[in-house]
Formats: C-alpha cells, structure tokens, sequence
C-alpha cells in the first residue's frame, strides 16, 4: 500500500507490504533515495497497554492515535503529528485543492476562550509567522500566528469577547 | 484531632491532602465542579460533593458554597491547597465565623502579605533585604550619579511611566550615568509625558530562590530551607529543586535567619513561602514576596528533610506546637520536581483532552503526585497541570540521573504533554552544571534553538509505526465494506428486482 506521509516539515513516501511474518516498509524522504525497514512482526507487537516496537535493537512503547488523516504518534514522551494519506485520500485532497480556498485559510478558536488582543486591522497584508490576536484559553495567553502570507479580509472578534470552540475568528484572502 | 476535613481544591494537590488525611485517620470530604465529576481527587476521597459549574467562580471560589457543603458534611476544618480560595482572607475569615478551622494562616496574615508594595515596606521595616533602589523619582544627573553609587554598579534607570521597552537603560559603567539618565527621563516626557525616574539595582543573573517557611500559634516560626525554582516558562514554575546548588552555606543560613525574622515579624502561622530574587554574581538576596499557602512545589522540602507538610498544617490548625524545631531539621540528600503538563512542549499551549494510555514511573525513589489516568479527560477550564514527579538523590547528580530515568518511563498518551521539555532541560549543560537563571528556558530552550532540541527519538519509528497502524486500519475498512455489501448479496439483490 501507498502512503504520502508529512510530518516536521518533511516528505515522506511510504510503501507498506504485509508478509507472513514481516512487515517491509521503504521510505523516500523529502524525494531522497529508498530505505527498506523490515519489521518483524514478533518486533511490532501490538499489545492492549501499547504497541511495543523493536527498532534496531532499541525498545519503544508507541501508542499511535489515528483519525482520517491525522495520526498522533506517542513515544519516551515525545510525540508527533503525522499527516497521512493513501491512495483514495491523495485524489481527494487533489480535488478539494482545487477548488480554490481550503479549509485553514481561515484562523478559527482551537477551545473557548477570550479574545485578548488584535494585533491586525482589515486589509492589512500579514507574513507567515505573524502574530495575529492574543487569546485566553485555560488561564494561559497564547499567540496566534499567520500559517502564510495572506490579507486580512475580515474581523468577526472584538477584543474581550469570549468565544466557543471552532469559533471563526478571523477571515483571510490568499 | 479533626474527625473530618473538607478540601477545597481540585486536581493533584486535593489528592494530596486527601493522602495525609487519610494517613491521619481523618474522613475526607471532596468537593467538585460539573468538569470535574470524574476526577481522581472526587473517587479517592470518602465523600464528594458537587459545588457548581465548570468555571471556577461559580464552584471552587464560592465561599458560601463550600462552607454549605462543610456543614452539610459535618466537616471541621478546610484545607485550601494551592490556588483558588487559598490567599483569599475573607475565605479565611468567613470560615471563623461559621466556626469552622482554615487551615492555612489567619486572615491578618494573607493581608499583611497580599498587597506587594505594601508587604515589601512591611519587610524593610522588619530589616529583611529588599532591592536597592531611590525611595523617591530622582530630579537630577547629579542626584542620579549619587544614588547609583550608594545602590551599586550596574544599575537600571526606570522611568516611572516606563514600558514596552521604552524609558528603561540598563547602566553598567558609572561614566555613563548622566547621559543615560537624561536620555530616560527624555523618553519618559516623549513616550509617557511623565519624565519622574527611579533607579534600582540590576540583578545580573538572577534566580528565584525561595524559603519554606512554618509558624505555629505559640509564636515559634522555623524555616525548612531553600527551594531553587529558576526554570519558568511564562513566569511560572515548570521545574524546582531542593537545595540550591547556587546558594553557598554562609548565604544559605543568612536565608534562613531573614526568613525566620519576616515570618515573625508579622507572626505567621502555617506554611508559607519567602520568595527572593538572587543575583547569582553576588549571591545577594533581596525579598520579593511572600506566598500565604502551601507551594506546588513543596515535595522537593518534603523529601529533603523528612517532614509532611500538610500533616503538620493540620496539627499547626489544631493549636499545637511545631513538632520540628530548628535544630531538628537537616538537608537529607537533594530533590529535583518536574511539572507535567498537558501541553504543547515547544509552544506551552494548553492540550486539553482525552488521556489514553497514562502508565506513570514507579521504582526506587521516585514520588508521583500524579491527577491523571487513562481514560481521564483533562478539562479546558482550569490550570493544564495534571500532575508532579519528584526525584530524589543522596546528591543532585543522583537525583537527576533518578528523574531522567522515571521521566524515560512515563507513558503519558493522547495529550500533548511537557515530559519531552523535562527532557531537554535535564540535558542542558546550564542546567546540569546550575548556572541557569530565570530567562534560562525563554533563551536557551524556546525559540530558535528548538530544531536542533527536541530530538530524543529516531524520526523512523514515528513514520514506520503510523504507517503500519494506517496500513492496517486502511485494510480493516476495506474489509469490513466487503462484509457489509458482499457481492453475493449484491447479485442476489438485483437478482431478485429482475423477478419482481
């Protein structure tokens, strides 16, 4: 099976083939050359506390979360967020994307929580990485930052307002 | 003894007291919010009550709720934990009134101590070192040049309307002094239209250090040594430890004698917390404020000297005497606490959610005061500490090698969570050597700096073990469409629309 695989910034491309008693699973790299992983099963253990994974003689306990295409990877306290599409999902997301704007342009509430600040006005061209609004969501300010360069197209938030969760805060043109 | 003691807190530390309560053969009494009704404080308990909605003013910080449900339950005495009602003097006093024991200090002392400038006057008065500075605004380049040679080099220049960066020199050569006291005053009258200036010492390098202090209604106060609490992110407190490898023992008991002097001087009863700032070029300490209430971050005193704290809050509320004197208590070894939270490590933004797998560390000397378990979801109403791991050492390169050890074995799942942070501080040669100060985290561990940190994992076993649990679900899907909508029944269906 065929996977596309982001995660850190990079690319991946993944092929996973099951055989009896192993799995082999090859990874391209930001487009880089093939590696070939075999995994033997006995070495991916799925077990009820976790999955427990033998990587080249090193022992981890991985717990992996996965939902559409958003996989959480769990392991020694560090975890990552993997975005992964088959097949089927790479020639949806292919139709979605041109379709124009995709979900995301817009900056909505991840929680509830209180609109402390506005730091853009209507109209103004930010830059990915700017800072966007202050919100106040389980008694911590956070700093909401442009994921690209865009133009604010509109405001729907006044400062000290709350808000619910998925809330559409700010509205962008790309 | 108090047959009964209702804790008016959530999370870790309510577990905590419900501990020692129950240690003490003393019922417990619980309280919660609509969020909380499945958390572990609310199940160890031997009672629980429910107190209102998820936000906080409407269940943990009503007064009136919390002394109903103490009558109600036949409770004696509250204990506040941290947080919430815990440094709140009508609280405090509303308790007395229904005949009912706070246990924490009285009323006199949370005020005495509540209001910043005016507790600082309070320690001066009582000779405990505050940082230099001019009493009043200083009206002239002469009048500056004395005062910042009185206070001492190097000094900052303030403008009392000051801020955002502006209206504010740091001065380290005194042949500088005079322009830049002209120069802040300017910005003052430009910026802020208020050219008053102060001048106050600059603290180099400076840690947040940090007596534990106990008083008793005999009048006896005893302090239980240092806590060093220099690792913040945002200005709170993610990792502290006991004692301070920066404080030199001749410091070390200067600390302790003004400590013990501000605790009497406003005859303090309880535990409470003298927070200093330490200038780790001079080891001069200078009082910044003093925390009316249990710390998180009281384990560490716990386990260096011996003593239960909270147990002894409840015989202090009792009327009796400290059961330590000053000469009893010694520094045992070192204790190192970590913070865990629910959030993003690198961005410390809240993760609130379902926690799935939670398998805390356990082995040789490590204590967990730990509020989550699999299956608890972490609310998005309150503070995202779920809980504390504490290590300790004979020394503190034991007690760091412990904490490395317990923080590699936690298994903490479906939250984000700041375990991998802990990881990267315990690393840090600043860290591991004690030169860090309280803009260590904001300097060296955020920030640019986080690419090359963070990397405790092989990136493989992320993308192989994802690819492989997505290989598998895609095929349980594929499968499962092939059960629901075989074929056969496919063509056995339309087989039987032909005939009809």
């Amino acid at each position: 099976m065929y996977f596309e695989a982001t995660t850190q910034g990079n690319d991946y491309k993944v092929k996973v083939n099951e055989g009896r008693s192993a799995w082999n699973v090859q990874l391209s790299k930001n487009d880089g050359p093939w590696v070939e992983h075999v995994i033997l099963k006995e070495d991916f253990q799925m077990l009820n506390e976790a999955i427990s994974f033998m990587f080249n003689n090193h022992s981890y306990l991985v717990d992996v979360v996965g939902k559409d295409t958003d996989y959480n990877v769990y392991t020694r306290g560090s975890f990552r967020t993997i975005k992964i599409f088959n097949d089927e999902m790479l020639l949806h997301e292919s139709l979605k994307s041109g379709k124009g704007l995709a979900a995301g342009d817009n900056l909505n509430a991840g929680m509830p929580g209180k609109i402390i600040k506005i730091l853009v006005k209507v109209g103004q061209e930010v830059e990915e990485g700017d800072p966007i609004l202050i919100m106040e969501a389980m008694k911590m300010e956070n700093e909401m930052r442009a994921e690209k360069s865009c133009k604010v197209k509109s405001i729907n938030v006044k400062e000290g307002q709350t808000v619910e969760s998925g809330a559409e805060l700010i509205v962008f043109e790309c | 003894m108090f047959k009964k003691i209702l804790v008016a807190n959530r999370g870790e530390i309510a577990i905590r007291v419900i501990r020692t309560c129950r240690e003490m053969g003393i019922q417990s009494v619980a309280v919660y919010s609509e969020a909380d009704r499945n958390g572990l404080h609310v199940m160890l308990a031997d009672e629980a009550y429910p107190i209102g909605p998820a936000a906080s003013a409407e269940s943990y910080l009503r007064i009136d709720k919390i002394i109903e449900v103490a009558k109600l339950s036949g409770a004696e005495a509250v204990h506040p934990g941290y947080g919430f009602l815990s440094e709140n003097a009508d609280f405090a006093t509303a308790l007395k009134d229904a005949g009912i024991v706070f246990i924490g200090p009285t009323a006199d002392n949370i005020r005495a101590m509540g209001d910043k400038l005016a507790s600082r006057e309070l320690m001066k008065k009582a000779g405990v070192p505050t940082v230099p500075g001019t009493e009043g605004s200083v009206k002239d380049a002469e009048q500056a040049k004395v005062e910042a040679e009185r206070i001492g080099y190097p000094v900052i220049i303030k403008a009392s309307a000051g801020g955002g960066g502006k209206g504010i020199r740091v001065v380290h050569d005194p042949k500088e002094i005079e322009s830049q006291f002209r120069a802040c005053q300017s910005e003052g009258l430009n910026y802020f239209k208020d050219d008053r200036v102060f001048i106050e010492r600059f603290i180099q390098n400076p840690k947040h250090i940090e007596l534990q202090v106990f008083g008793d209604t005999k009048g006896n106060v005893v302090h239980l040594f240092e806590r060093e609490c220099s690792a913040q992110r945002r200005h709170q407190k993610v990792i502290e430890e006991a004692p301070s490898i920066s404080v030199p023992d001749e410091v070390r008991k200067q600390m302790g004698d003004v400590a013990v002097k501000a605790g009497k001087a406003i005859k303090y009863i309880g535990a409470g917390t003298i927070e200093f700032i330490f200038d780790n070029n001079t080891k001069e300490f200078f009082f910044m404020e003093m925390n009316t209430r249990l710390q998180v971050e009281h384990p560490v005193t716990e386990m260096i000297t011996g003593y239960d704290l909270v147990k002894e809050q409840i015989s202090v509320a009792l009327g009796n005497e400290l059961s330590f004197k000053q000469d009893d208590i010694k520094i045992n070894g070192h204790a190192i606490e970590v913070r865990i939270y629910a959030e993003d490590p690198k961005t410390f933004a809240p993760s609130p959610g379902k926690i799935r797998k939670c398998r805390p560390p356990q082995g040789p000397f490590i204590r967990m005061d730990n509020a989550a378990y699999a299956g608890y979801e972490v609310p998005i109403h309150y503070d995202p500490m779920i809980g504390k791991l504490i290590a300790w050492g004979a020394d503190r390169k034991e007690a760091m090698a412990r904490l490395n050890r317990a923080l590699d074995e936690f298994m903490l799942t479906g939250v984000k969570s700041n375990i991998v942070l802990h990881k990267n501080i315990l690393a840090h040669p600043q860290f591991i050597d004690g030169t860090y100060t309280t803009q260590f985290i904001d300097s060296e561990i955020a920030g640019k700096k986080q690419k090359e940190l963070f990397l405790f994992v092989d990136e493989n076993v992320f993308i192989i073990s994802a690819a492989i649990v997505a290989y598998n679900e895609a095929k349980r899907r594929d499968t499962s469409r092939l059960n629901i909508n075989s074929r056969w029944k496919d063509v056995g269906r339309s087989s039987q629309l032909r005939h009809s």
